[in-house]
């Protein structure tokens, strides 16, 4: 910014007001005008070198001028609406997206992310299998199993299940095998998620004739075979994923 | 230069001002837009919404399909057709005189109740899904005895003008089968 200039424009207008009687120095926009177009006189007047008259061009420029500084007010006008405008489509927009976001469907990301929906089936029917099986002679792996794959109240539940089963299956040398043969994920919800597991057990006792094992939740259906009775079972497993490892955390038999 | 120093001092900052507000406003605007269409064009929602819907419609044609009132059975097989296509449909068509007797012969009333359903399988585009669904069946037989069973239900779905209809249904089978 020039400053010598501003100065000296600055002292013209005061000068300026000082002339015309009673102009109050806080000038309204009103008033500006007459001071506007001294200065502009006197600043247009070298450079322009349009040495005529000043006093014709002081009319003429006036004229310019008056338009030029209705200017700021009508475009404040302007950006306040728009500013308006744009806020309130800000605002409309978001509370858009939010009611689309809040879609009951999106919460659960079952299908919709597929390798988490693979893993938790596989993690599932592998927790399943080793939570169900057991085997006499090396019960290590349903320990194991136990003390690994559980949490919470699927501790009990797991016990509840099974307690009746494995006081025969040690009785009877049984060998339990669980096979999932069908699983699907209901709902995925973070850290959180819910199974629907169809499984087959086996049972095979090695000590005398081979006998039902009612062993997990439900059978629909026995049906004997070669060697052992199998049985179809349904139940959820609710897993929850801590650590790098989807863990049962609870047992849905389906009130059975 | 000169023009700037010609703008009324006073306006200047207001100006100033508002431009920043409305910039701000502009700036605001723009992302809530793009995300409102993101929101909107997202894919994974439709498919989410989608397996809803195809879930929805599996568990109720399953439940529809293990109900039925001997003292009604007309409208019970009529359901059964509306929440079917394909060769499922064609079957409960061409079988519904012989079922139809069989039911009024044996007068029996079956309900179900969906215990759980999962969908295992969906392809959005081909219009085709594959759903597991829990069911407990009741069965009540003429002299009030009932029994409960359930069953382990494997459905399959085809979009048809889009509804989800059965077009398929079994049970899962027991023993011996290799894991699937």
């Amino acid at each position: 910014m020039p400053t010598p200039r501003h100065h000296l424009n600055r002292e013209r207008r005061r000068q300026a007001l000082a002339g015309p009687p009673a102009e109050p120095a806080a000038a309204r926009p009103r008033q500006r005008p007459a001071l506007m177009t001294a200065v502009r006189d006197t600043a247009t007047e070298s450079k322009r070198g349009t040495a005529t008259e000043p006093k014709r061009e002081t009319v003429a420029e006036d004229a310019v001028v008056r338009p030029r500084r209705l200017v700021p007010p009508a475009t404040l006008a302007v950006l306040c609406v728009l500013t308006l405008l744009l806020g309130g489509f800000a605002g409309w927009a978001h509370s858009r997206a939010e009611g689309l976001r809040a879609d009951p469907a999106l919460g659960n990301t079952a299908l919709t992310d597929l390798a988490r929906t693979s893993e938790i089936k596989g993690q599932t029917a592998a927790a399943v299998a080793a939570l169900f099986s057991y085997d006499h002679a090396d019960t290590g792996p349903f320990e194991q199993a136990g003390k690994t794959l559980l949490t919470g109240k699927a501790v009990a539940q797991h016990r509840t299940l099974l307690d009746g089963v494995l006081a025969q299956a040690a009785r009877q040398k049984t060998v339990i095998t669980t096979t999932v043969t069908d699983s699907a994920v209901e709902r995925i919800d973070g850290d959180r998620a819910r199974v629907l597991v169809y499984a087959d057990q086996s049972s095979v006792s090695t000590a005398g004739t081979a006998e039902r094992q009612p062993k997990t939740p439900k059978q629909p259906r026995e049906q004997a075979q070669d060697q052992g009775v199998y049985a179809g079972a349904m139940f959820a497993v609710d897993v929850v994923h801590r650590d790098g490892r989807w863990l049962v955390e609870n047992i849905d038999t389906f009130g059975r | 230069m000169t023009r700037a120093v010609r703008t009324p001092a006073g306006s200047r900052p207001a100006l100033a001002g508002a431009l920043a507000l409305t910039l701000v406003a502009g700036g605001f605007a723009a992302w809530t837009g793009r995300d409102w269409y993101a929101a909107a064009h997202d894919d994974s929602a439709a498919y989410a919404v989608q397996r809803d819907r195809a879930l929805a419609a599996g568990e109720q044609a399953v439940q529809n399909l293990n109900t039925l009132d001997h003292h009604r059975v007309e409208q019970g097989l009529d359901l059964w057709e509306s929440s079917t296509t394909g060769d499922l449909h064609k079957q409960l068509v061409d079988g519904r005189a012989e079922f139809t007797g069989q039911v009024k012969t044996a007068k029996t009333v079956t309900t179900a109740r969906v215990l759980s359903g999962a969908v295992t399988e969906l392809d959005d585009r081909a219009g085709r899904a594959r759903v597991l669904v829990a069911l407990r069946i009741t069965v009540t037989t003429p002299d009030s005895k009932s029994t409960e069973k359930d069953s382990r239900m494997l459905g399959e779905l085809t979009r048809a003008e889009g509804r989800w209809k059965l077009s398929g249904l079994g049970q899962a089978p027991v023993g011996g089968t290799a894991a699937g």
